[in-house]
């Protein structure tokens, strides 16, 4: 005699089965929630920017004097942002690295207080770090610098590096550190050639998000870059930036030409932004070994 | 009892060639002469404890381990096997917390004499892990060449090839991987990436092989393999291996060591001796029981 097949197996009762649903109608709605304004916000200025980027004087021209005129471009503020961007990237990622690493390696007393005083730096307001390389870097040297505004940028990209580098080389499986203790290597060679690239493309995300947090700084470059209307590469003038182009041009908003170079830089930065994180990826990626399931 | 290495100056001293010329003068000693009645001894242990934090784990145990033979350790869980086998090559320390009293010496030279460098005595005394690791972002190549490379044991393509590919063939691994050997070390299934990680470790031209289960992760005919390969290692190397598996150990061992975990929860030596009077003839009442399966 064949069993009854909802007494062997017990069907899901409607309740809890309208609980499940609904549950995945709540995160859903949740999901689309959060994606409405970073689709509003990308929309809005690709809608409103794309126009200036369409020409390439946008890119090869400097801006006008006067803020009101039309045409020129964006080019002082496109270097002096990748410039000062780079330097701060090849300040603070061999530091952060190092305080990662030396966390993790070393650890004790001296670590802990490097990264509490990490989290504080984290935590503090960008313009704050303006001010401070304002009294140390500008004022001694008696002049604002794109010398300036790059340090006060790895400043803010510092914390952002040490902490994703720390969690990273934290997550190294721990038979594949003592794996490499038991062969009896230093512990640098240990840190550099194996949990390194183990965690090399989590470590690339963290540079990138520093980067991206950098590169769209305006309050710590005010203080300290300045800003610049003409094009220079010279890292000991003032320097223009992409965020403080569209600072400027923004409070300008009311002259339509003001108001679209605005739009249009924005467009640029988040573009390099994203060009950025596909290349990081796309270098990564690229490392894998054939055959790895990695 | 074992004495300190009357060798203080070479001690110090932390290349690999300094470590041979060092296991040369202890060869020789006195020290090893009188305590190897019948056979050469490569490690003594004299009262070893040890613990992690509070907690002891081991307790005084004292064991002699002989050159150019398989000793098993073969205990219930909780009995210390891979603490002892930890204390052998200074990875004990490794986590935090842990320590250990008494004295380990390899050839006479007590391997926690302030003046050695533990990555000096982590060369010359190997280990291979319960769960293969080798190095993922590694080549098969890599895996092999790279951790000499590091040691400065060898220098120039020409003979790391020459490395790669005898470490390879000592490991029997190299039929199966010559054609591709620029492919990632964790492509290998797992009974061939733990011969990659014994081949890694034979690149390191070390003396003994401390081998913490390595076979448990892995089905019978890659077991079978890696004890046929233990056998074909012994000529050159001392081998130490933790089993959970007395069929294991009766098939490979020439000694045996059972431990049991003592009412204070700390693993203990309950007896050495061949392998086969161990398993057929045990001394001890608790190792018959163990042996025969009425416990662990």
């Amino acid at each position: 005699m064949a069993s009854d097949v909802a007494t062997v197996f017990a069907p899901t009762s409607a309740g809890r089965r309208r609980k499940a649903r609904l549950f995945v109608i709540l995160a859903a709605a949740a999901f689309i929630l959060a994606l409405i304004p970073l689709i509003a916000v990308f929309g809005y200025i690709f809608v409103n920017g794309v126009h200036s980027l369409l020409s390439i004087d946008f890119l090869i021209q400097d801006p006008p004097a006067d803020l009101s005129a039309t045409g020129g471009g964006v080019r002082n503020a496109l270097i002096g942002t990748l410039e000062m961007t780079g330097l701060a990237t090849l300040i603070a990622v061999p530091i952060g690295l190092a305080v990662a690493v030396f966390a993790i390696e070393v650890g004790g007393g001296l670590a802990r207080a490097a990264r509490f005083l990490i989290d504080v730096l984290a935590g503090l307001p960008s313009i704050v770090v303006g001010i401070f390389v304002y009294t140390s870097v500008v004022v001694t040297q008696g002049h604002f610098s794109g010398l300036a505004g790059s340090l006060a940028l790895a400043i803010v990209m510092l914390p952002v590096v040490t902490v994703s580098a720390e969690e990273i080389l934290r997550l190294t499986p721990r038979p594949i550190a003592e794996g490499a203790r038991a062969l009896g290597l230093a512990r640098w060679r240990a840190v550099l050639s194996v949990f390194v690239p183990i965690g090399l493309s989590g470590i690339v995300t963290g540079i990138l998000l520093g980067v991206s947090r950098a590169i769209g700084e305006t309050a710590p470059l005010i203080f300290t870059s300045l800003g610049n209307n003409f094009f220079t590469l010279d890292i000991n003038q003032p320097m223009q930036a992409l965020p403080l182009l569209i600072y400027r041009n923004a409070l300008n908003s009311g002259f339509a030409t003001a108001r679209d170079r605005a739009f249009g830089a924005a467009l640029l930065l988040i573009i390099i932004v994203f060009g950025f994180n596909l290349v990081g990826r796309w270098l990564t990626a690229r490392r894998r070994l054939a055959g790895s399931s990695r | 009892m074992t004495t300190r290495s009357d060798q203080p100056a070479a001690a110090m001293t932390l290349s690999p060639a300094a470590l041979q010329d060092l296991e040369a003068h202890s060869a020789v000693s006195d020290v090893a002469a009188t305590e190897a009645d019948e056979a050469v001894l490569a490690i003594t242990i004299r009262d070893l404890s040890a613990w992690y934090g509070a907690r002891r784990v081991v307790r005084d145990v004292s064991m002699d381990i002989r050159a150019n033979a398989i000793t098993a350790i073969i205990g219930p869980s909780g009995s210390g096997k891979s603490t002892l086998l930890r204390c052998l090559d200074r990875m004990h320390e490794v986590v935090p917390g842990a320590r250990s009293t008494g004295n380990v010496s390899y050839q006479g030279v007590d391997i926690y004499d302030p003046q050695i460098e533990p990555a000096a005595v982590r060369r010359t005394i190997g280990m291979v892990f319960q769960q293969p690791n080798p190095f993922p972002t590694m080549s098969i190549y890599d895996n092999v060449a790279a951790p000499a490379r590091f040691n400065g044991l060898v220098k120039g393509k020409s003979a790391q090839d020459e490395l790669v590919e005898r470490c390879l063939r000592q490991a029997a691994l190299w039929d199966e991987v010559k054609d591709k050997l620029s492919h990632g070390g964790t492509s290998l299934s797992g009974g061939q990436q733990q011969r990659l990680c014994i081949a890694r470790t034979l690149a390191l031209r070390p003396k003994v092989l401390l081998m913490d289960e390595p076979c448990s992760a892995l089905d019978p005919i890659a077991t079978l393999q890696v004890e046929e390969l233990m056998s074909t290692l012994k000529s050159e190397y001392t081998i130490i291996i933790v089993t959970h598996n007395m069929q294991q150990a009766s098939r490979v061992s020439d000694r045996t060591a059972f431990f049991n975990m003592g009412e204070d929860r700390a693993g203990y030596l309950v007896e050495l001796g061949d392998t086969g009077t161990l398993f057929t003839n045990p001394k001890n009442q608790l190792t018959e029981d163990y042996v025969s399966g009425r416990f662990g």
